[in-house]
């Protein structure tokens, strides 16, 4: 049946009826039916791989249904892809950022559609536009600067401003926070807010639960492909949220034990400064140990953890490994020393989405798995398969390329690389980003399963809410210092909050 | 509330800083200018004849050759692509232009026109290969590369193909306008349009686009395939026109001539400061880096150089060039890559 309006009277805007969409060998939707209505602002939740990304992909005309009919505006999109979808009104911001580096802010606005004047592009017309644009946003970004220029919230910020420029009917974002700090996030959802109220549809994927409660009235919870239920997010706490999005009761959440005993002092960092982001910073670490180091994007997290694992320069300060003292910290030497980083991007930086998953575990140390300097598959398997086993990683065969597991399993595989080289020390940058709260979960039990047997982990994340749940200790660093120290069971959600973002309050 | 988020707080002046080193256009046009000049005032001490006015229109003319390929090869590389079939295909247009006016009896004007469209359709042919089925464009153009100079050598039995003596317009294409070379000035308009069709039309906005980020200009919208087939057309239609005046110039079509012309004009291109890894790079830059180049190649042999030891030395200065621009350009930017 095709509806046209809902219970209040108000317009729908799309609609997917009975849309199925199969892939070789998967059915990312299995007859899924679908709408959302003018002015509302619809949450879509659901796992990685529920099928939240084939949905978008479907609304915004990048790709077509196996069966079934996707309606914009009421007319069939067809086949007219991604124009034809932004005719009807439907705009979307990625996941991954979409910006081309190269080009200035202002051509990235218009990618595609550059407003002509007399002589070709007018420029002085586009750079107005984006920065009418941006200042509605309540943003100061120069358009004339390139985007590559920008810092990643600066260019989350461009492409959301970006897919208003049209003033499109159905606002699709995909995580559009996941890389903002706090403040910008407000100012995300502000804008959010402002835009469902001029009548404009929005379709909001995120994981923060917070974020839903403040802007969604109603939330679409997907699994497996399929739609489960559209539920009041106001009527619907969270733990029943999360029973639709998992389809099972949600493990009581594991409390760190606080009598816990750990042995020698593994990582120690005295005044360690990498100018201009982090400035005398000094930590101790434990063998046995999971300490969380809580802060904003921008408060030196990453640079911390990258001059530690000796892959920036030091500008002051040591760094001292089971009691030796590193005099030149390069990326081998640390290495050498018993220290693992697994970088914040893991796409780009993490894993090499190409090769195999067993090769993605063991490059971190071929030696192990060769014979007289040549590899050996045999080891390679073995190994492999022992830490796919130890880590969960839910994989057929390991040797296909690491691009075919989720997110979350592709994290574990990059950690397991790390202790597959033997890695005393695993800092870890922001290992539950983009992650489904399942695979955080186990992420979780990792961590402790690695730290109990003696190695020491170092666990950065911008989600305040699941240091609690992992760490012994959380020290919390802004504008590139360490505020304040928190030990379990006292790590207190709102002043660990409060002590990151003191400076932006 | 009054939140100023860490992370979007550059001061003016960092900004205008960035907004100026981030110019890589300006301080690779500088550094060239600089290089042309050292190279004037070198050749001219140095050189017996250098500045003779029928060295530096002969100059201007060998410049040609390389200028006219290199304007498509600039949109090219920005857009992420390579085309190594430039010298074959230059001199296959020089046999189909000569074929046609003297073994068909057709007028030079339709074997000019029939020549530039039998090479878009080569170019856009590899176009298609790359768009359409994901050949690598390397591997497309260097097919095409084998099978153009084949056909020509076949063709003509690798025997100059003579034009008629006195023909009007190919004399005029072989002569001067204004005392300038018509080649000269060839090279010179298609400059000009290729710069404005790169900045200010959206098409050369998407192959900036397409070569920075496809799968961000594919979800703009941007026509990735028709921009592809259309770069590989524009070469192409480039090489035909080098062909017509190289056969103007030599009086006949030569399948065996242009050899080893693809790696100068890429070599203008990249001394230019266009990126291999595509999505930056400029026409000016290439301008001056087909001047670079040709100068090089002129100072060497006016300074008597021996002919082998000539290629041993352009290949140096290629290769010191590309290094300096690249080492530049990584210093500027802020984050190191590796």
């Amino acid at each position: 049946m095709v509806t046209t309006t809902d219970a209040a009277g108000r317009e729908v805007i799309a609609q997917a009826v009975a849309v199925t969409r199969k892939y070789p060998g998967v059915t990312a939707l299995d007859s899924v039916n679908f709408e959302i209505h003018a002015g509302e602002v619809r949450a879509l939740l659901g796992q990685n791989g529920a099928g939240k990304s084939t949905l978008i992909r479907l609304l915004s005309g990048v790709d077509v249904p196996t069966s079934g009919t996707i309606l914009v505006g009421g007319r069939d999109l067809g086949t007219d892809g991604v124009r034809g979808a932004a005719e009807r009104g439907v705009a979307t911001c990625y996941q991954e950022l979409s910006l081309v580096a190269e080009l200035t802010v202002a051509e990235n606005f218009f990618l595609g559609r550059w407003p002509k004047g007399r002589f070709g592009i007018d420029s002085s017309a586009m750079i107005d536009k984006a920065r009418e644009t941006l200042d509605r946003l309540g943003s100061d970004i120069d358009p004339a600067l390139e985007a590559g220029a920008l810092t990643l919230a600066q260019q989350q910020i461009v492409e959301i401003a970006r897919a208003l420029r049209d003033e499109p009917k159905l606002l699709i974002l995909d995580e559009p926070t996941s890389a903002l700090a706090r403040a910008e996030v407000a100012l995300v959802l502000d804008t959010v807010r402002k835009v469902a109220a001029t009548g404009v549809a929005v379709i909001y994927v995120s994981h923060r639960m917070d974020e839903i409660r403040q802007i969604a009235e109603s939330a679409t919870i997907m699994r497996n492909g399929k739609v489960i239920d559209t539920v009041k997010v106001g009527e619907s706490d969270t733990a029943t949220i999360i029973r639709l999005m998992l389809g099972t009761d949600p493990n009581a959440q594991n409390v760190v034990n606080p009598t816990r005993e750990f042995g020698e002092v593994m990582l120690e960092v005295k005044g360690l400064s990498v100018l201009p982001k982090v400035s005398d910073v000094s930590l101790i670490a434990r063998a046995g140990e999971i300490v969380g180091i809580a802060g904003l994007l921008g408060s030196g997290r990453s640079e911390l953890l990258r001059a530690i694992a000796g892959f920036d320069r030091i500008d002051g300060g040591t760094v001292i490994i089971d009691g030796v003292e590193q005099t030149r910290t390069t990326a081998k030497r640390m290495r050498k020393a018993g220290i693992g980083l697994t970088p914040e991007d893991r796409k780009r930086e993490g894993v090499l989405l190409n090769l195999g998953i067993d090769e993605n575990i063991v490059m971190s140390d071929f030696a192990s798995v060769s014979r007289g300097g040549i590899l050996s598959s045999t080891r390679i398997r073995r190994s492999a398969q022992d830490l796919a086993k130890r880590f969960q990683i839910k994989a057929h065969d390991l040797g296909e390329p690491i691009e075919t597991l989720s997110g979350g399993n592709q994290q574990k595989a990059v950690i397991a690389r790390w202790i597959h080289a033997g890695a005393r020390v695993l800092l870890l940058d922001e290992p539950t980003r983009g992650v489904d709260v399942e695979a955080k979960g186990q992420i979780y039990a990792i961590m402790r399963a690695v730290a109990d047997q003696g190695k020491t982990v170092i666990f950065v994340s911008s989600e305040v809410e699941e240091l609690p749940l992992a760490c012994d200790r959380v020290l919390v660093l802004r504008d590139g210092s360490i505020q304040r120290e928190f030990a379990a069971p006292d790590i207190n959600l709102s002043e660990l909050l409060e002590a990151s973002m003191a400076s932006h309050v | 509330m009054t939140e100023t988020p860490l992370a979007q707080a550059p001061s003016t002046a960092r900004r205008a800083m960035t907004r100026l080193t981030s110019n890589t256009t300006l301080v690779n046009v500088i550094g060239l200018l600089g290089a042309i000049i050292l190279l004037y005032v070198y050749l001219s001490y140095s050189a017996t004849g250098f500045l003779n006015l029928s060295n530096q229109l002969g100059l201007l003319r060998q410049a040609a050759l390389v200028g006219v390929a290199a304007t498509g090869m600039t949109l090219v590389i920005i857009a992420g692509e390579i085309d190594v079939s430039v010298g074959p295909a230059v001199a296959l247009s020089s046999v189909i232009v000569a074929e046609s006016v003297r073994n068909w009896g057709l007028p030079t004007i339709a074997a000019i026109v029939i020549t530039l469209i039998v090479a878009t359709a080569w170019g856009a042919l590899a176009g298609v290969l790359r768009a359409r089925f994901r050949v690598p464009s390397f591997i497309a153009t260097l097919g095409l590369w084998s099978i153009l100079r084949g056909i020509g050598q076949f063709w003509t039995n690798a025997i100059p193909v003579p034009l008629p003596d006195n023909d009007p317009i190919m004399n005029v294409l072989a002569g001067s306008i204004f005392g300038v070379p018509t080649p000269a000035w060839g090279m010179i308009i298609i400059f000009l349009v290729i710069a404005f069709v790169a900045r200010k039309t959206s098409y050369g906005r998407s192959v900036f686009a397409i070569g920075g980020n496809a799968a961000a200009a594919r979800l703009a919208g941007i026509g990735v395939a028709r921009v592809r087939i259309i770069l590989f057309a524009t070469m192409g239609f480039l090489a035909a026109i080098s062909g017509i005046f190289l056969a103007a110039r030599l009086g006949s079509g030569n399948a065996g001539a242009a050899d080893g012309l693809e790696f100068d004009v890429i070599a203008a291109v990249v001394i230019g400061g266009t990126a291999m890894s595509g999505g930056r790079g400029s026409l000016i830059g290439t301008f001056l880096g087909v001047i670079f180049i040709t100068l090089i190649g002129n100072g060497l042999v006016l300074l008597g150089v021996n002919s082998f030891l000539q290629n041993v030395i352009r290949g140096a200065i290629i290769v010191a060039a590309v290094l300096l621009n690249v080492t530049l350009s990584r210093r500027r930017s802020s984050q190191s890559e590796d």
